[in-house]
């Protein structure tokens, strides 16, 4: 009862480092991913926390400059101010990347290795090409194809010149 | 209602003073390498695709109709 009523006054945003209410057993390890976090995100653009956590002598003294009249920091200074706080511009993070261009280079070179499977297939699992497909042999088949007038209406034998001998144009 | 028109007028005005200066980033690996690669594997694929198609005895048995001529095929009875 009285630790629940300590926890109201520390206050909502310390919840993660306040004393959990277990009873005497102690504080519980805060997790990493249960504190606020940095994202660049088009559609929270404040994030939580600032970029950099911890910051240098020379950032830190900035920090202090940034305290007093803003017209005193120059250009270079407001820059630094603001990578201090963010990571990506806007611009920076949505900006378009080339990386489809890698993509589409791996599928045709996935497509390539297919293709020498099929290589290999061809020469240690196919068998013996049968002798009906013999150009030869074929060329019987396809005599007797057009002397059994197969199709004759719309299909085979209709492409057929049976006057003529020969292919019709 | 006012309020919203001045504030659209506002934007335009903005869009219109924004200058491009374009990126100053150093290429990364997709910029530098994207096309050749690109060029490089379209070329690879084609090379051994055609390879398989034509040359490996592979039997497409494609139709006949306007590059065969028949051939007689009875053979004479005993």
């Amino acid at each position: 009862m009285l630790a629940s009523r300590a926890l109201r006054l520390v206050g909502k945003r310390a919840i993660s480092t306040s004393v959990c209410l277990r009873g005497g057993h102690g504080v519980a390890k805060v997790e990493d991913y249960t504190l606020p976090a940095y994202f660049d995100r088009r559609e929270n653009p404040l994030p939580d926390i600032r970029y950099v956590q911890n910051l240098s002598p020379v950032q830190a003294s900035l920090k202090e400059k940034e305290k007093g009249a803003w017209a005193a920091l120059s250009a270079d200074e407001k820059i630094a101010l603001y990578r201090i706080s963010f990571h990506q511009s806007f611009a920076e993070m949505n900006q378009e990347s080339a990386e489809w261009k890698s993509v589409v280079a791996g599928i045709f070179f996935l497509m390539g290795l297919t293709g020498l499977l099929v290589l290999w297939q061809r020469k240690y699992v196919y068998g013996p090409v049968p002798h009906t497909l013999d150009p030869e042999y074929k060329q019987k088949e396809l005599q007797r194809m057009l002397d059994m007038r197969m199709n004759p209406v719309e299909g085979f034998s209709a492409n057929w010149d049976y006057e003529n001998k020969q292919w019709k144009k | 209602m006012y309020r919203f028109a001045k504030a659209a007028v506002n934007l335009t005005g903005q869009a219109a003073r924004q200058a491009r200066h374009g990126s100053t980033a150093p290429p990364d690996f997709h910029q530098k390498y994207g096309n050749g690669l690109m060029v490089g594997g379209l070329v690879f694929c084609t090379a051994v695709w055609g390879y398989v198609l034509t040359q490996t005895g592979i039997t497409w048995n494609l139709s006949p109709i306007g590059k065969v001529m028949p051939k007689p095929w009875r053979e004479p009875e005993e």
